[in-house]
């Protein structure tokens, strides 16, 4: 069985072990989000409207499932729409991941997977199997995206096909991700730039982004998106699958979506910065997206206090760049150089 | 606390302040009885209590202005748990309210351009941009906003509230207590409640500490009686909507509501929604509605437009349009018989999970077409709230089962509730104008 996975974070290994493949929704790219406007206001992010628009026009032919996590407020509208009306023949499922970090949270988290478990249960009428097997395979596959993310300057792709194979993580089963992307942790000669930039914001797209970086000269060297880097959930410890699972989620690295503060997040980002040498941040944001906007200008100056340049690019995930947003990018990476 | 600044407190506020409130009051009380008539040619005159509002209200901001230095003050988000705060004596000011605020004395959009220009998109919502900016520029309309001790945010209105908060909290630089009520897609399940609970637990030990004093538990079953009272006599309120003609109009509960929503928990409180009801009874047995002359009846969705309340009352009661109920000011009386104030924070974990921002779109779409039935109304209009996601987002499947389902039209309107720039007179105007032909008014 199939899940479309709308953003942004889920216990993948649980939806595994019911036998069900989750196939992320990002956008995506290219979707005509018109057919959205009989559900959705113009003013919801493209992420939302492009998911929405995408399955309605057809997309959930190839899905058994529509599960749409609570990410933020547009989520939470689309997921209740779906789960209120009459709008996709195929059954939603919700999920919330608390907003707080604590031993009550981490609690909270295993009581929702368990509740998850048992809608999964009804919608494939079988049990979960092997999800401590399931969840260990997940963990491996987040292991070696993070070295992935770590070791950018050794992978000689372009930064295209460097998420290409990076977001791969967002549909192949974890084993299989981690055939495809092991051997690259091996390869040594990767692109060497005088402009190292951090990507951060919602998703590395449009992928003409990645594109006029690397026409500038600019490579990404270190991942902040919450499609990416945002989402690289560590090892658990208990040996009680839920709990485990429950831990890594609790565990993943500071998102405003999970309540994470402007210091938390600027932390982390110097931190990525100075492991990566990244001398520059671009924020790709999804319009109209609150978590992200919010933070922008106390994360920018905190940014610039540490000596990085900074650059907002507003993006709408389902329309290719527009010119003006290349030109602001260019004239950052001119400043760099 | 300095004795210096409770010394301020005590002057300004309780023996100053309540005499000149007490005096303008009085003053406007005489005013409306003395006036021969009210010239109004589609309204009948406001409630003999407004006066009282008023002096509520700026009795409230003028506490505020003298809190620092006496009292310890809270920012609180407009659904966080009060109860513990009030019975420790911590002061609450509502950012939201003080953002409705500068939105009906048009100041809010010169705020919004304020946080703006420092950063904070257009688009976000513009409660949080009016806050930021008058925090920024140092301006409001009430005088002066005391220095949050504490920020309280809890996230059964929405997210948004979440990251505003945190934004105040590295500009003040003070404690962040987050109470985060899962959403509610269905039913609450138990994990969600005892979740709730066990963080309402935890956020009174820090407030202790910042009040300087224990809880009682006496005092906060006082106080939880008090609330209870207070949402049941506004739960009246809003209910004598039904009446024909209804008494009272939406836009009078959109400005009645402050108690309800900064003053839960006092006896004062209680005492004027007591005498509220008590002149909308009269009211009605006179058969006197809010209309000179009601033809039709209305039902609104979401937050009012601030900066056109007045505009919005005058363009529908020109038409005999009473806006009769709406699903904003209910959200404060329709959780009255959940509090139980011999179970104070078991029922504050259920109460404040249970505001209908923080249940699904189908249990929204239920509780309109119970009110739909209940007020006995002709239309909807749902106001399509740019810069509030929560609110709006399903609306537009709703509209369709308002219309499929239970009968009524119901038309969009596109606002904001706080920014005037997302609001076009003429559009709002031509499409009123050609609802209520349909309505044939
Ligand atoms: S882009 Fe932002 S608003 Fe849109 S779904 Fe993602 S987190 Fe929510
Ligand atoms: S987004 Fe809506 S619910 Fe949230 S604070 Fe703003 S107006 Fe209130």
């Amino acid at each position: 069985m199939i899940a479309a996975a709308l953003p942004i974070l889920y216990p993948r290994e649980l939806l595994r072990s019911f036998g069900v493949l989750p196939v992320e929704l990002w956008g995506p790219p290219g979707t005509k989000t018109a057919i959205a406007d009989r559900w959705l206001q113009a003013y919801t992010c493209s992420i939302i409207r492009g998911g929405l628009a995408f399955l309605a026009g057809g997309g959930q032919d190839h899905a058994d499932i529509i599960l749409v996590p609570h990410g933020c407020d547009s989520l939470q509208g689309l997921g209740s729409v779906l789960l209120d009306f009459p709008v996709l023949s195929k059954p939603a499922l919700s999920f919330y991941h608390p907003r707080t970090r604590s031993r009550a949270s981490v609690d909270y988290l295993e009581a929702e997977i368990e509740s998850l478990a048992e809608e999964l249960q009804k919608i494939t009428g079988r049990e979960a199997t092997d999800a401590l097997e399931a969840t260990i395979r997940e963990e491996e596959a987040d292991s070696v995206l993070a070295k992935l993310l770590a070791g950018r300057l050794q992978v000689a792709l372009s930064c295209r096909d460097y998420y290409r194979l990076v977001r791969c993580r967002e549909y192949l089963p974890a084993e299989q991700f981690t055939a495809l992307a092991r051997p690259w942790l091996s390869s040594e000669s990767g692109p060497s730039s005088a402009m190292p930039v951090l990507l951060s914001g919602v998703v590395p797209e449009p992928s003409g982004l990645l594109d006029a970086l690397n026409e500038a000269g600019a490579v990404v060297v270190a991942d902040d998106t919450i499609a990416c880097g945002r989402r690289l959930t560590p090892e658990g410890r208990d040996q009680s699958a839920y709990r485990r699972m429950a831990e890594r989620m609790a565990s993943a690295p500071p998102c405003p979506t999970r309540g994470a503060s402007v210091e938390e997040r600027s932390r982390h980002l110097l931190d990525l910065a100075k492991r990566s040498g990244a001398k520059a941040v671009v924020f790709a944001v999804v319009k109209f997206c609150e978590p992200e906007l919010f933070q922008l200008p106390l994360l920018k100056t905190a940014l610039e206090r540490a000596g990085l340049r900074t650059t907002i690019l507003e993006v709408d995930v389902t329309e290719p760049l527009p010119q003006q947003l290349k030109t602001r990018m260019e004239a950052l990476l001119e400043t760099m150089s | 606390m300095s004795a210096a600044g409770r010394l301020r407190y005590l002057f300004g506020v309780h023996i100053a302040g309540r005499a000149a409130l007490r005096f303008e009051r009085l003053r406007s009380e005489h005013k409306m009885r003395s006036r021969e008539s009210w010239r109004h040619r589609h309204l009948e005159r406001p409630l003999d209590v407004s006066p009282r509002l008023k002096e509520l209200i700026s009795r409230h901001y003028l506490t505020g202005r003298y809190a620092n230095g006496a009292r310890k003050v809270a920012w609180v988000t407009s659904g966080a748990p009060i109860e513990v705060l009030t019975a420790l004596n911590i002061f609450p000011i509502y950012p939201e309210n003080h953002g409705a605020v500068c939105g009906i004395r048009r100041t809010a959009e010169e705020y919004c351009k304020h946080a703006e220009a420092a950063g904070y998109s257009r688009d976000l919502c513009s409660y949080a941009r009016t806050d930021i900016g008058s925090i920024l520029s140092g301006k409001t309309p009430v005088g002066r906003l005391p220095r949050p001790d504490v920020l309280i945010c809890c996230t059964n209105i929405c997210q948004t509230v979440l990251y505003w908060y945190q934004v105040l909290a590295h500009h003040f630089g003070v404690p962040l207590v987050i109470i985060d009520t899962p959403f509610l897609y269905r039913e609450a399940p138990s994990h969600a409640v005892a979740f709730v609970k066990n963080q309402i637990e935890d956020s009174i030990p820090v407030l202790e500490r910042i009040a300087g004093r224990s809880l009682s538990h006496g005092r906060l079953r006082d106080v939880t009686r008090m609330s209870r009272d207070a949402c049941e006599l506004w739960l009246r309120i809003v209910e004598s909507g039904r009446m024909k003609p209804s008494p009272i109009t939406a836009f009078d509960q959109f400005i009645h509501l402050a108690p309800i929503v900064e003053m839960r928990g006092h006896r004062y409180t209680v005492d004027y929604y007591a005498s509220m009801l008590r002149e909308l009874n009269t009211r009605v047995g006179r058969g006197m509605g809010a209309l000179k002359d009601e033809r039709k009846r209305l039902l609104w969705d979401n937050l009012p437009i601030w900066f056109r309340v007045r505009w919005l009352g005058d363009l529908l009661a020109e038409r005999g349009v009473s806006l009769v109920a709406s699903t904003y000011t209910n959200a404060w009386a329709e959780l009255a018989d959940m509090i139980d104030p011999e179970r104070p924070l078991d029922s504050c974990a259920s109460v404040y999970l249970h505001p209908i921002l923080n249940r699904g779109t189908g249990h929204k779409l239920e509780t309109m077409k119970r009110m739909i039935d209940y007020y006995e109304v002709d239309g909807v209009l749902l106001h399509s709230d740019r810069s509030c996601k929560p609110y709006s987002i399903g609306q537009l499947p709703q509209r369709e089962s308002l219309s499929s389902e239970a009968g009524v039209p119901a038309l969009l309107i596109e606002a904001d509730h706080n920014d005037p720039r997302s609001f076009s007179e003429e559009q709002v105007r031509n499409r009123l104008d050609a609802f209520l032909e349909v309505l044939g008014v």
